[in-house]
């Protein structure tokens, strides 16, 4: 399996076997994004724009042909996965981020792909990028001794799209 | 493969069991309840029909014939003759599952003997994997069976329809034990699935009770058990769900947006949005007002979702703190809201945002983002929430 940069949505989901949902148009061609992007609650950053933050080297393992599952929604739902043709990507979850927010880092030899059933999919050019998560104030919620436990930091929590 | 699809089949047929909204076989269930009687030797009762569980609990809990729960050893007689029926049928019942759950396991789950070949894919990949992908991952037919049969079934009818049913009727006072009923079905579906495939050694009398509580799961609401009466709950008229998200295993979670998820035929009824169990005003009649009364947070946002966050901010009056263009997103805006310290206990700022991907009926999703009071740029609100600079932000290519 190659994937080269002109890959439509419809190749990448009958090579992989993972799905999109059915209102998503398969016919074009996936766009291969240089630099950072977003995909519903998940970022994807180039390292070296995160001055603070260090990546381990030990820890690193290679994409498998059916990709790694990212992050899945609190409710066990749509997971963000992270496909590559094999050994042309690794990935570490070894990020010491002082934000709290990195699930953790990806090299790509050769072109990567993020894909999620209700975002489609998005070319990661060859590179090394931080994905982390995305976080929000929770709206309304007052600090206290208690919730603190339940939220991240000062009544934060992370985004589940 | 043949095994596990059959095993799914009759999952499936349990899981529209646990679901129905039919009348209760009224003949049928109070049968099979005499049967269970028989079993721990308790005379037969009369039975009295409800139309829902409240009304039913409310009945129960004002009865003596159907006492206080008494569980502990140590509360009940040394003799199990003179322990209530309920008591009773809940020992029958508890070492019935017992047995069944030894009668279901292969030598594997053990760690003695027999150990897989390859390494199985772990519990958190088989929830994800279809039953055919799995086996052909290698995973043993006990886990598949475990994960697509049992687990996708106490998580539809356990978790996501019984207990939202039942943290609505909850009460400080304990109640008496409730018998679930159609909701049975979560485990009954398991072992009668695994005894049609003929994935384990059951014991012809255990067959025969399971099949008691499969005929109550196939045939009634939930009931009581007194001594000479037992009070029995009609099924719902309606239950509306939704596939839960990601489900691979037939999984669904009760939602409906114009209603009660779930409604009984005397009115009451639960109110559930996307897996949620919220007051029945979200639903019914969401205001500004109750929305600012509301100390929830999951309430109070599911109820501006069903407002929808342009009329919300609109009513509550928000202030507008600047706007800017969505990096990434080309054509569509960030907007950044002052939300007063009096509306929410806390001084915060509300950051709107549109998807970067359009949703199935062809629309671009609205949502809404807390972030800290002392943001006052959009562009950088929204890159806190990657916990990057405005400025880095500003630099984002492509939002799906």
């Amino acid at each position: 399996m190659t994937m080269n940069v002109n890959v439509t949505l419809g190749e990448l989901t009958a090579r992989t076997g993972l799905d999109v949902l059915d209102h998503l148009e398969r016919e074009v061609t996936v766009p291969v994004v240089d630099g950072m992007q977003a995909q519903g609650d998940l970022i994807v950053v180039p390292l070296a724009m995160l001055g603070q933050l260090r990546v381990d080297d030990d820890g690193w393992w290679g994409v498998p042909p059916e990709g790694v599952e990212l992050l899945r929604s609190s409710a066990g739902g749509n997971p963000h996965t992270l496909v590559a043709d094999r050994g042309r990507c690794r990935w570490t979850t070894r990020v010491d981020d002082p934000t709290g927010l990195a699930i953790g880092a990806l090299e790509a030899a050769s072109v990567a792909y993020l894909i999620h059933p209700e975002h489609g999919a998005s070319g990661i050019a060859p590179g090394r990028y931080v994905v982390r998560r995305q976080q929000e104030r929770a709206l309304g919620a007052r600090p206290g001794p208690l919730r603190g436990l339940m939220f991240r930091g000062a009544g934060n929590r992370f985004v589940c799209d | 493969m043949d095994r596990a699809r059959e095993a799914c089949a009759v999952r499936d047929a349990w899981l529209a069991h646990g679901l129905s909204a039919h009348s209760a076989e009224r003949a049928e269930a109070e049968d099979a309840v005499r049967e269970l009687y028989r079993l721990i030797d308790a005379p037969a009762p009369r039975f009295t029909w409800v139309d829902s569980p409240s009304a039913g609990l409310e009945l129960v809990r004002t009865d003596p014939a159907f006492g206080p729960v008494r569980l502990h050893t140590g509360v009940l007689p040394d003799r199990a003759e003179g322990w209530s029926p309920p008591s009773r049928l809940a020992t029958l019942q508890s070492e019935l599952r017992d047995r069944l759950e030894s009668s279901v396991r292969g030598p594997d789950r053990y760690g003695w003997s027999l150990r897989p070949l390859k390494p199985e894919p772990d519990w958190e990949q088989l929830r994800s994997t279809a039953p055919r992908e799995a086996l052909a991952a290698g995973a043993s037919l006990d886990r598949v069976l475990w994960v697509a049969v049992r687990d996708a079934l106490r998580g539809s009818l356990g978790d996501a329809v019984r207990a939202p049913v039942r943290s609505a009727l909850r009460t400080d006072s304990p109640d008496p034990l409730t018998w679930w009923g159609q909701h049975d079905a979560s485990w009954v579906g398991h072992y009668d699935a695994c005894a049609r495939i003929g994935h384990g050694w059951f014991a012809a009398g255990d067959l025969a009770q399971l099949g008691l509580w499969a005929r109550l799961a196939r045939s009634t609401g939930w009931w009581w058990a007194g001594e000479g009466r037992c009070v029995m709950a009609e099924r719902p008229a309606a239950v509306h769900t939704e596939p839960a998200p990601g489900a691979v295993h037939g999984e669904i979670r009760l939602h409906h947006d114009d209603g009660p998820a779930v409604r009984f035929r005397d009115g009451s009824g639960v109110y559930v949005l996307h897996g949620a169990r919220v007051p029945g005003w979200v639903v019914t009649g969401p205001t500004v007002e109750r929305i600012h009364a509301e100390t929830n947070v999951e309430v109070r946002r599911a109820a501006i979702e069903r407002i929808g966050w342009d009329a919300y901010i609109e009513q509550a009056g928000l202030r507008l703190v600047g706007t800017a263009d969505d990096p990434g997103n080309p054509g569509f805006r960030l907007r950044l809201y002052d939300v007063p310290r009096e509306l929410w206990g806390r001084s915060a700022r509300l950051l709107l945002t549109v998807n970067g991907s359009v949703e199935p009926d062809g629309r671009r999703r609205q949502y809404a983002l807390g972030v800290p009071a002392f943001l006052d740029d959009p562009v950088a609100a929204a890159g806190w929430s990657y916990g990057l600079s405005g400025e880095q932000y500003g630099r984002l290519r492509r939002r799906t």
